[in-house]
């Protein structure tokens, strides 16, 4: 069935469909006897391990989200314990759904949505700009990342993430072969980088940035972009940066940073260290085998909004050490499965799709785990599958359901 | 070329993963395994004192009693109201702040505070908000109704506490010290043994969220308030009593300007029977200046901000002053006191024995000067009991340059004059002194007599029991035993003797010099009838402050005695001291201002302590006789009756029956004293006039008293010697009373005495 997409998508595909065109056109015939059994043939199907993973880490994390919530929300929601477990479990509903139709869906097709969704990422992005501090934009905590249309509310720099991931794997798996050279190799990849990751930082977003470029360099570095290019603008930042730092006033605000985030307990003056002090007190609570599901304390309002980015403080205090290292564990393995299952994609633009996906989830996972630990300094940064947001947690499955979507045509063998 | 991922991006990409999956991931692991197993607890102990509220349950300070258990410091129970303006708001009345208005009203009626204040304290943003502290039960029980009657749950809280009564008022009130509003000894028993009185506070932990409100959950961790120990004082509050009596009396009379102090012990335990200081304060209002002057001071400050600094001061200095235990905390110089330790060295060493001779004639050189006797005819040839006796201080200073400076420190030191005594009472001093060094041929002479040095009370006392007691110098003490909160001896505060000073020889003869002394020498003021007193005076001049003023303008003196009885087998001894008695006569020794509170405390607290009086030939017949009841008996059995009990009688009216007699049956008269028949009802109505009685020998006081037919009962220094002069009389002169009513006549020694 997906092979019957695939096909009929690759008819009407502009750039590869001449190379795909030939070879489907060579074996038509054994295809066509094939077809019959790809409908019930292992091939066909997604790859369950990575799919009941992921399932096991949505259902742990929709159980820790009522967990870690819950005061909070009888606090803040009007006595209402159940407000923000009752939307995710409804959005997680949704985007398993979603995720399994994408999955259905030939990624071939994404294509053709690169230059377009590349588009109105920029769109979103000025429009950003140009709403800041309206109803649409508004300012929260000195930074403009939240859209507001009617009810629902993303962060475009997430759709910038997917959008770069997309647009860099159409590209890289359409040029492959020149890659090595700096105007197909570099170029292209530097301006749109640079365009989106410069849009992203004006709303005050570093996270965001920093995996958008992490992301971008990363896929090139995979994609076969010359080492020297990538290294060398690195060192270049580095050293601007360690001189400003070290030699200027300009980023004397945030030595102080660096400071309060060195010494949470004792911070310097005028640096609010509350967030990581709470974090780190929450993670200590929980010691080896942690306090029990449903019994932290710390959820009880000195952890500032237990359900978004500092859910897995409450996991480690609920859970202890053995606990987190199973749910860390089971993200590496989903990663890993991921990653996998994409290099086994039968093609470049699968393959480079399929571990984009997985990269972002994994930086993500990893910086907000360094954020939560206090191995870097406190930015806003959710857990996938437990942080809550609708929208993030829809578009985040919708991923995972081109990668399942990927798996479908995977060579990986089926366990 | 492959179409898919070919071996250069197979590889990127799994060195990719192993950085994110291995390399990350393990070292979030490693984080995560420093934070939650090596400094997890440490994390814990910070989430947890966060997360729970500690309220202090307070522990009941323990009692203190005197020797026989009555109590002399106790903590009754008493509550604190405290309000919980983040319930009130929140979970009783929403949007109603009328009931808010009635709280305050009602809480402020009951506790007679302001309820406005009370108000404002409902707006704090809080679940703690204190109302009123120690109040009474009574009370507590009426805002228990108020809580039922609103049904206001937890927005009144009432939590126990404790508060800190001393039944006798200013009772004691050295001894005792007392308690600040955090409950802790501020002076005296109640500051030096403060950690075995106050007890643990117990603990309650309650767990609260950032806001404080209390945790849905039930999380309640209670720790037992354990109850402070018990004191059992050795101050015996008969003798107390009897000693704060005799030396607030005395210090009226006298107008002593800076406080007068007495100490009665126990001569062979150390045990402190009795401590007073006068111009002292009521401990359960220990911040009211009590003195007048010292208030008429502080008055005297104009109560405006301009003079707020000054008068602060002038009251902090005045409560200091009144806090501070004289008796251990001031030194002075002890005088003539203080021969009783030279005398003792003098004999101890063999350099004197009670006949070896002197003469005195009125001064003594000394170095390159002549040191005065107080009696400036001076003395004559004497013995050196008479010496004693005399309390001639050209005795002293020869025998002091015998003696010399080394071996008269060595004593000194021995005594214990050196050091604090160690007494189980806060804010001891230490005394002034030569060492052998400085003991030049002055500074030797003058000590010898108890000048030029200065020691305290305490130190004197200790000093004079170990001449008491056959020389051991032992370890005063105010505390007997202490108790746990169920009434067992934890601990028992034993004899402690430091050493022994001086011989069981030497003391019993100095002991009887002693005796002579206070029974016809210079110290018979001190003399109690039966008892055998054995004591001396001192009257010294603060000549060191005198000095310091330029020996101009008024000399300052202290007055004091020290004795003990019974002189043959001591068990008590006492010092009063008195400093800078300004008398009205103009007489400022000793033994005139000293002696009758001494005698007058020791007259009651001897027999009341067992010490059984054996009383000479003399004595007898001076004794008072108890008057026999003869009432309804015939004329002619009243009269042989009054006879043979050694009295002599007087009828009025007519009949042939005593129907009522003046004294009556049980009263203590001298022998041959009056006692007075009525026969009929119609006489009893006679009356005799009360006659002028002061300043009168004792053969002149017993005239007018048998003109005026009175009897005559006779306190005081009039004993023994001639010399003695009556002082005061009970029945104010021209007062009416019946014929035969016994007026109670006080003599004191007023012979110049130094």
């Amino acid at each position: 069935m997906a092979a019957n997409i695939s096909a009929g998508a690759a008819g009407e595909n502009a750039a590869p469909a001449q190379d795909r065109g030939q070879k489907r056109r060579k074996g038509s015939v054994l295809r066509r006897v094939r077809k019959r059994f790809r409908l019930f043939s292992i091939r066909a199907g997604m790859d369950l391990p990575f799919f009941f993973l992921l399932l096991v880490l949505l259902t742990i994390g929709l159980v820790m989200l009522f967990s870690a919530s819950y005061p909070y929300a009888y606090y803040n929601m009007d006595g209402d314990s159940y407000h923000f477990i009752r939307n995710q479990a409804m959005y997680a509903v949704l985007g398993v759904v979603i995720m399994i139709a994408v999955s259905y869906f030939d990624y071939h097709h994404f294509h053709k949505l690169a230059i377009p969704l590349l588009l109105v990422t920029y769109l979103l992005l000025i429009a950003m700009l140009v709403l800041r501090g309206s109803n649409f934009v508004p300012n929260l905590n000195g930074a403009y990342r939240w859209f507001y249309i009617g009810p629902i509310n993303f962060q475009p720099s997430e759709v910038a993430k997917f959008t770069l991931i997309l647009v860099f794997s159409h590209l890289i798996s359409l040029n492959y072969e020149k890659m090595q050279t700096f105007r197909y190799g570099v170029v292209p990849y530097a301006i749109i980088l640079g365009s989106i990751a410069g849009l992203v930082i004006l709303e005050k977003h570093i996270s965001a940035t920093v995996i958008l470029v992490f992301l971008g360099v990363l896929m090139m570095f995979i994609g076969g972009t010359r080492l020297r290019w990538i290294l060398l603008p690195a060192i270049i930042v580095g050293v601007v940066a360690f001189y400003l730092l070290f030699f200027t006033d300009v980023f004397s605000y945030a030595m102080t940073r660096i400071y309060g985030w060195l010494f949470p307990f004792d911070p310097p003056e005028g640096v609010d260290t509350w967030q990581t002090r709470q974090s780190l007190m929450t993670i200590g609570s929980g010691g080896l085998l942690g306090l029990g599901l449903g019994q932290s304390r710390q959820k009880y309002l000195y952890l500032p909004e237990p359900q978004n980015d500092f859910i897995f403080a409450v996991i480690c205090e609920e859970l202890g050490f053995i606990g987190a290292l199973i749910i860390l564990l089971l993200f590496a393995m989903l990663i890993w499965r991921g990653v996998a299952v994409s290099l086994k994609a039968k093609d470049k633009f699968g393959m480079l799709l399929g571990v984009g996906i997985m990269f972002q989830v994994g930086l993500q996972v990893v910086l907000n785990l360094m954020v939560v630990t206090n191995m870097l300094p406190n930015t806003g940064i959710s857990l996938p599958f437990f942080s809550y947001g609708g929208t993030s947690l829809i578009m985040l499955l919708a991923e995972m359901g081109i990668v399942l979507s990927i798996s479908r045509n995977s060579s990986i063998e089926k366990l | 070329m492959a179409r898919g991922t070919t071996v250069k991006m197979w590889r990127k990409t799994i060195g990719l993963l192993l950085v994110l999956v291995v390399g990350c991931f393990g070292a979030i692991a490693v984080n995560l395994f420093r934070l939650q197993i090596l400094e997890g607890e440490e994390l814990e102990t910070r989430a947890v004192n966060q997360q729970t509220q500690d309220t202090s349950l307070s522990a009941k300070r323990g009692t203190i009693y005197d020797c026989n258990m009555k109590v002399l410091a106790t903590s009754a129970d008493v509550w604190q109201v405290v309000l919980d303006p983040n319930f009130i708001r929140k979970e009783l009345v929403p949007d109603d702040a009328s009931i808010q208005d009635t709280i305050a009203q009602r809480l402020a009626q009951i506790l007679g505070e302001d309820s406005a204040e009370i108000r404002q304290l409902m707006e704090k943003q809080t679940y703690y908000a204190k109302v009123a502290d120690e109040v009474e039960t009574d009370k507590k029980d009426e805002i228990l109704d108020l809580k039922e009657e609103l049904g206001l749950g937890n927005a009144i809280q009432l939590q126990p506490d404790y508060k800190r009564y001393y039944p006798y008022g200013a009772f004691a009130s050295s001894v005792l010290g007392f308690t600040n509003s955090e409950d802790q000894g501020v002076t005296g028993v109640e500051a030096s043994y403060n950690e075995y009185l106050s007890g643990v506070p117990g603990k309650l932990v309650t767990a609260k969220n950032a806001r404080g409100v209390d945790m849905p959950f039930q999380y309640e961790q209670r720790v037992e308030a354990q109850d402070g120990y018990s004191l059992v004082l050795t101050i015996d509050e008969v003798v107390q009593h009897f000693l704060e009596k005799s030396v607030e009396e005395a210090a009226e009379s006298c107008g002593v300007r800076n406080r007068a102090c007495g100490i009665v012990m126990d001569v062979d335990t150390g045990a402190i029977l009795a401590m007073t200081v006068k111009g002292d304060y009521d401990p359960n209002d220990p911040y009211t200046i009590t003195d007048e002057a010292d208030l008429e001071t502080i008055n005297a400050i104009p109560d405006d901000e301009e003079h707020a600094e000054e008068r602060a001061q002038a009251l902090r200095t005045a409560q200091e002053k009144q806090w501070r235990n004289k008796c251990i905390s001031d030194t002075y110089n002890p005088g003539s006191v203080f021969k009783m330790l030279t005398a003792s060295m003098g004999i101890e060493e063999g350099i004197v024995n009670e006949n070896t001779t002197f003469s005195c004639g009125g001064s003594y050189r000394v170095a390159d000067r002549n040191i005065g006797c107080w009696k400036l005819a001076g003395h004559g040839t004497e013995t050196f009991a008479q010496g004693l006796s005399n309390s001639c201080n050209p005795v002293f200073m020869q025998l002091g340059e015998q003696i010399g400076a080394t071996t008269f420190f060595r004593y000194f030191e021995a005594f214990g004059l050196t050091r604090k005594t160690g007494i189980d009472l806060i804010g001891e001093s230490n005394s002034i002194y030569y060492d052998a060094e400085g003991l030049g041929p002055t500074e030797l002479a003058t000590s010898s007599f108890g000048q030029s040095f200065r020691v305290t009370p305490i130190q004197m006392i200790t000093a004079a029991a170990a001449v008491a007691n056959g020389g051991y110098l032992v370890q005063p003490h105010v505390v007997s035993q202490i108790l746990d909160s169920e009434g067992n001896i934890v601990e028992t505060i034993e004899t402690e003797v430091k050493r022994q000073v001086i011989s069981e020889d030497t003391s019993a003869r100095v002991s009887a010099m002693l005796q002579e002394t206070a029974t016809t020498g210079t110290a018979k003021n001190g003399y109690v009838a039966g008892y055998r007193i054995a004591g001396k005076t001192g009257t010294s001049e603060k000549i060191d402050e005198w000095n310091a003023a330029g020996r101009e303008g008024e000399k300052k003196y202290i007055a004091s005695y020290c004795g003990y009885a019974p002189a043959d087998d001591p068990q008590v001894i006492m010092l009063v001291f008195f400093d800078e008695p300004v008398p009205q006569n103009g007489e400022v020794f000793g033994s005139a201002i000293a002696g009758p509170p001494f005698a007058e405390t020791m007259a009651e607290i001897l027999p009341y302590l067992g010490v059984e009086p054996k009383y000479t030939e003399e004595e007898l017949a001076k004794l008072d006789i108890s008057t026999p009841g003869v009432v309804g008996l015939g004329v002619e059995e009243a009269q042989t009756k009054v006879s043979n009990a050694g009295l002599t009688y007087k009828t009025y009216g007519s009949g042939s029956t005593v129907v009522s007699q003046i004294p009556e049956q049980g009263k203590s008269i001298p022998k041959g004293g009056t006692v007075v028949l009525y026969l009929d009802e119609a006489s009893t109505s006679e009356t005799v006039t009360v006659p002028s009685l002061t300043g009168l020998s004792l053969s002149q006081v017993n005239a007018r008293v048998a003109q005026a037919g009175l009897n005559l009962s006779i306190t005081g220094a009039a004993a023994s010697g001639s010399s003695a002069v009556s002082d005061t009389q009970d029945l104010a002169e021209g007062t009416e009373v019946p014929p035969g009513t016994v007026i109670t006549v006080n003599f004191v020694e007023l012979e110049a005495v130094h």
